[in-house]
């Protein structure tokens, strides 16, 4: 059996049944193009006129967009009706597959999942082949929603009573994503609210700073935040209810009196008894030898199990756990480092002085110890512990031991105080979902004023007057190139070929033209920028490769469309958006033309220098 | 009863018997295929015998009248769970409740041209638009562009200014070339980060960042003119809002959007498109009307298409089991762990 059907028959058998045209999903732009690749040689030929339909059909788009002229496609969704429709094709191809599609020409079209979310076009059916979608690196499960938008693509209206959608399996589908995704009710969509730079200076241009919070409490960020708040309400309500029967009694806050108390009471009990025979170096190690505490010995480290007193030892001892699950005990004197770090510990009264799975999980993390752990510093004092001792001391003065209520709070500290832990957290939690939008906003201000773009009063500065015309991402290291005049001297390619880097965010490797020496040097300052501002905006991926690309366009005005994709395996539609992308990015430094005319002089010729061939036909 | 015998007559029974006697008995046996069912319950047998017999006995014994009725199901006697006869290619699980492939392909065609008559749900879209904010949540393909043009129609009858944005450039200009075609060219403008065209149209096109960006510069003392006589912004593909990298700046469109401008989102399905609704009503000036539905206009059915060419309807329903994602077409359900149980790699367990 094929690990998934062969893209002959899928059409073949989806003709057979009337289930075109289709639109099938496939995993990746490869998966599309190897499918295109397998009509090769079929003999799933569609009949002369149909042929003809599409020939003219293309003729009359390729009248509007010369570029597709000699597709290599073409000769395929001629004679087939099947085409491939990914994000590596160019716009103008796209754009002549959805619009023979419209018409109805093709029978069968090959597309990623992109395809369902960007363009509007119907079949009668969509073929499924996949559960997940590869999102930032991860292939990650269709959501509901998503698989209905897939599934929403069946169904023209008006052309259909029905529409219809496949699953075909392929390697690796989960039908119950599929089936989920066809029978669920989409999930609730959430609001991805973030604080930029450009949004700070632009608020901050129009609305004095005190109406900030005002407006950053209109977003719907706030909104769902606030849901979550009322929620946290609406419990502390209830908590508070639970509360009452705990209310005051001889002293209005028992709760923390018991609690100082409690403390205080079950401290003395455990404190570590010092002998004179003990040097105060080794005794003030001993409150920090506590089980499940890693300690460095003249040979190996080990976890401390117990430490106790022997009759016949003149120290204190300690059972420690060795590798390979060795216990052996020692006096406190041979422990030569204690670290940084202790493990979670069950204790047991009986041998191994813990819990099996403490023990087992002990052994395992002392194997994977790092080499280097932090010593813990230990202050030797001879009066440590001075408010406990002050507390012990004065534990006559305590109300407590002869308190009336004494029995009640003793019986009811348990419940009481962790009601009232609840309730502290959910009063926290609530003010932290009020107000964070604003401490957001406030981190940026600070920001933008350490930068000098905003005045201690939150007024723009000159710099900010124009800083916040640049509103793409990483905006603030723009802005600071701009301002260490990376770009003077003004050559459209270097800037082009910068800002490229910035605007590229594909990680697809690939093989590119070598970078200009001019153009290395100054990535070399913008990486060294973003570094510097990294703790400020998340630095960019800033791929020299992908700007060199963008650099030989601008600065070779002979290279023609067909040239450029030689220099590099980057598919057609990725150099495209990259150019798009760069466009748009050139166009925000254009708007600088009043404060920064010759930089935006530039832009403007690498905009007309990017402008032309493919980029020029298209809209 | 010997294990041998049990075995036997394990084999003999469909599927789903074995699957309702192994309920509680073996971990996760809806994922088991028959052979390894008969596998995992002989191994259980060991622990209790006799429950495992009555139970078969029991449950043997509720089928066996309704098979009666039916002479054309009877079980073949199998002599030995040969590898042949324990393959679930004997199975037969009651397919009478399960929709037929012809029933489900009938009906496949085109529709006969009929006068456009708007939808119920359209026609209150339009109304509530004319008065105060809405959000149109409703499947993909269910004709939000209708009410988009036609609201935008009427708002230009009343000398208002439109625009109309969408995320992504590729759809701007689809959306362009179609409205030019609506409303007559000299209506429709387009304004897109690197295309300007027809920028003082009553109908302005545009990407969401460049109507931000707008909104900005109006807010900070540059005004743009448009924005007064602004009577209808309308953003489609909204549930944007929820893109992590650009969903802040639908946000932004909708918080600094002049009052007198009516907003109109279009969505496709969400789960909470009443909060969206709620969230308008409580920053703008006049209550948000919030219209929904989840049925679509073209019925959806769903198919599997067996590697082999064999095409078989997904759900016991003709159409989609909403809520229901486990009544698989058991013919469907048969070829499916067929199909997992051919391509795992051999050893290998199956989740």
């Amino acid at each position: 059996m094929p690990p998934s059907i062969h893209p002959v028959d899928l059409i073949a058998a989806l003709r057979q049944q009337h289930l075109t045209p289709a639109i099938v999903f496939l995993t990746s732009r490869r998966a599309c193009d190897e499918a295109m690749e397998a009509f090769n040689h079929a003999d799933l030929v569609l009949p002369p006129v149909r042929q003809e339909a599409i020939g003219t059909a293309l003729e009359r788009v390729i009248e509007q967009y010369p570029s597709i002229t000699e597709h290599p496609l073409i000769p395929i969704v001629q004679r087939i009706g099947v085409a491939a429709h990914h994000a590596g094709h160019l716009p103008s191809w796209k754009i002549a597959i959805e619009e023979l599609m419209r018409q109805g020409h093709l029978d069968a079209v090959f597309a990623t999942t992109t395809l369902a979310a960007g363009v509007d076009f119907p079949a009668r059916t969509v073929v499924i082949t996949q559960s997940s979608i590869r999102k930032s690196r991860d292939f990650t499960d269709l959501t509901i929603g998503e698989v209905q938008q897939v599934a929403g693509r069946a169904g023209r209206r008006g052309k259909d009573h029905v529409g219809f959608a496949v699953v075909t399996p392929s390697p690796y589908i989960d039908l119950a994503v599929l089936t989920k995704g066809l029978t669920g009710q989409p999930e609730a969509i959430d609001s991805q609210f973030t604080i930029s730079y450009p949004m700070v200076l632009n608020l901050l241009k129009a609305h004095p700073h005190e109406q900030i919070q005002g407006i950053l409490a209109k977003s719907f960020a706030q909104f769902q935040l606030n849901q979550r708040a009322e929620l946290l309400e609406h419990k502390l309500d209830a908590l508070h209810v639970q509360m009452e029967p705990f209310g005051p009694r001889v002293c209005t806050d028992w709760i923390t009196q018991w609690q100082t108390f409690d403390h205080a009471r079950r401290h003395r009990h455990t404190r570590h008894q010092t002998h004179r025979s003990e040097s105060p170096e080794i005794s003030a190690r001993l409150p920090f030898l506590s089980p499940g505490r890693v300690v460095g010995l003249s040979r190996g480290r080990g976890i401390v199990l117990r430490q106790y007193r022997s009759k016949g030892q003149k120290n204190s001892m300690l059972t420690i756990l060795r590798p390979d699950g060795a216990v052996t005990e020692c006096p406190v004197t041979s422990v030569k480092e204690v670290y940084d770090r202790t493990c979670d510990f069950e204790e047991t009264p009986t041998y191994p002085w813990c819990s099996t799975d403490t023990f087992d999980r002990l052994s395992h993390q002392l194997e994977e110890l790092p080499q280097r752990l932090p010593v813990l510093p230990i202050l030797t004092s001879t009066s440590h512990e001075p408010l406990p001792d002050a507390i012990v001391q004065s534990m006559g003065d305590f109300p407590c031991p002869t308190c009336p209520s004494r029995p009640a709070c003793q019986k009811d500290f348990v419940t009481a105080s962790r009601l009232r832990q609840e309730q502290q957290r959910h009063t926290k939690s609530i003010q932290a979902l009020r107000a964070s939008l604003w401490h957001r906003f406030q981190e940026r201000v600070n920001v933008l004023q350490k930068f000098g773009y905003l005045t201690l009063a939150t007024q723009l500065t000159i710099e900010g007057e124009w800083a916040r015309l640049i509103r793409i991402d990483h905006s603030l290291l723009i802005t600071e190139l701009i301002r260490a005049e990376a770009f003077t001297g003004g050559d459209p390619s270097l800037l082009a070929g910068i800002l490229a880097s910035l605007a590229h965010d594909d990680d697809r490797p690939g093989a590119f033209p070598r970078i200009s020496a001019g153009l290395s040097s100054l990535l070399g300052q913008v990486r060294k920028l973003a570094e510097s501002l990294s703790p400020y905006e998340d630095p960019p991926l800033l791929r020299a490769d992908v700007a060199a690309l963008v650099e030989r366009w601008v600065a070779d005005p002979t290279l023609t469309w067909i040239g450029l994709c030689r220099l590099t395996t980057m598919a057609e539609g990725d150099i495209y958006r990259l150019l798009a992308r760069t466009l748009e990015f050139l166009s925000q430094v254009q708007a600088l033309k009043s404060t920064h005319p010759g930089l935006a002089g530039s832009a403007s010729q690498a905009i007309t220098l990017i402008r032309r061939g493919v980029l020029e036909e298209l809209p | 009863m010997t294990t041998e015998e049990l075995e036997q007559l394990l084999a003999q029974q469909p599927v789903a018997l074995l699957h309702r006697l192994a309920r509680g008995r073996v971990h996760r046996q809806f994922r088991a295929g028959k052979r390894r069912l008969i596998e995992l319950l002989l191994q259980h047998s060991s622990q209790n015998r006799a429950g495992l017999e009555s139970d078969l006995q029991t449950l043997i014994g509720e089928r066996q009248p309704r098979s009666e009725s039916e002479p054309s199901r009877t079980h073949r006697p199998s002599p030995l769970p040969t590898k042949k006869t324990s393959l679930r290619g004997t199975d037969s699980e009651p397919l009478e409740s399960a929709i037929s492939l012809s029933a489900w392909l009938e009906g496949i065609g085109v529709p006969a041209p009929q006068p456009f008559i708007p939808d119920p749900w359209q026609t209150e879209a339009l109304s509530a638009v004319s008065e105060t904010d809405v959000v149109i949540s409703v499947p993909t393909g269910s004709g939000k562009t209708y009410v988009a043009v036609e609201a935008a129609r009427r708002a230009m009858e009343d000398n208002r200014t439109v625009i109309y944005t969408s995320p992504l450039k590729a759809l701007s200009n689809t959306k362009y070339t179609e409205f030019s075609k609506t409303f007559g060219p000299d209506k429709v403008g387009i304004l897109t980060g690197d295309r300007q065209e027809n920028g003082q149209a009553p109908l302005l096109i545009m990407t969401t960042e460049i109507l931000r960006n707008l909104l900005y510069d109006a807010a900070s003392g540059e005004i743009d003119i448009r924005l007064d006589t602004l009577g209808l912004v309308i953003l489609d593909e909204s549930q944007y809002i929820a893109d992590p990298e650009r969903g802040v700046v639908w946000e932004e469109t909708i918080i600094f959007c002049p009052s007198q401008a009516k907003l109109l989102l279009l969505s496709a399905s969400i789960g909470n498109p009443q909060d969206i609704a709620d969230w308008l009503t409580s920053i703008r000036s006049t209550a948000c009307r919030l219209v929904r539905h989840s049925k679509r206009t073209v019925p959806l059915r769903a198919g599997y298409l067996h590697p082999n060419g064999k095409l078989t309807p997904l759900f016991r329903t003709l159409g989609i089991p909403h809520g229901h994602p486990h009544q698989l077409h058991p013919e469907a359900k048969r070829l499916f762990l067929e199909y997992e149980d051919e391509t795992l790699p051999s050893g290998r367990q199956r989740r």
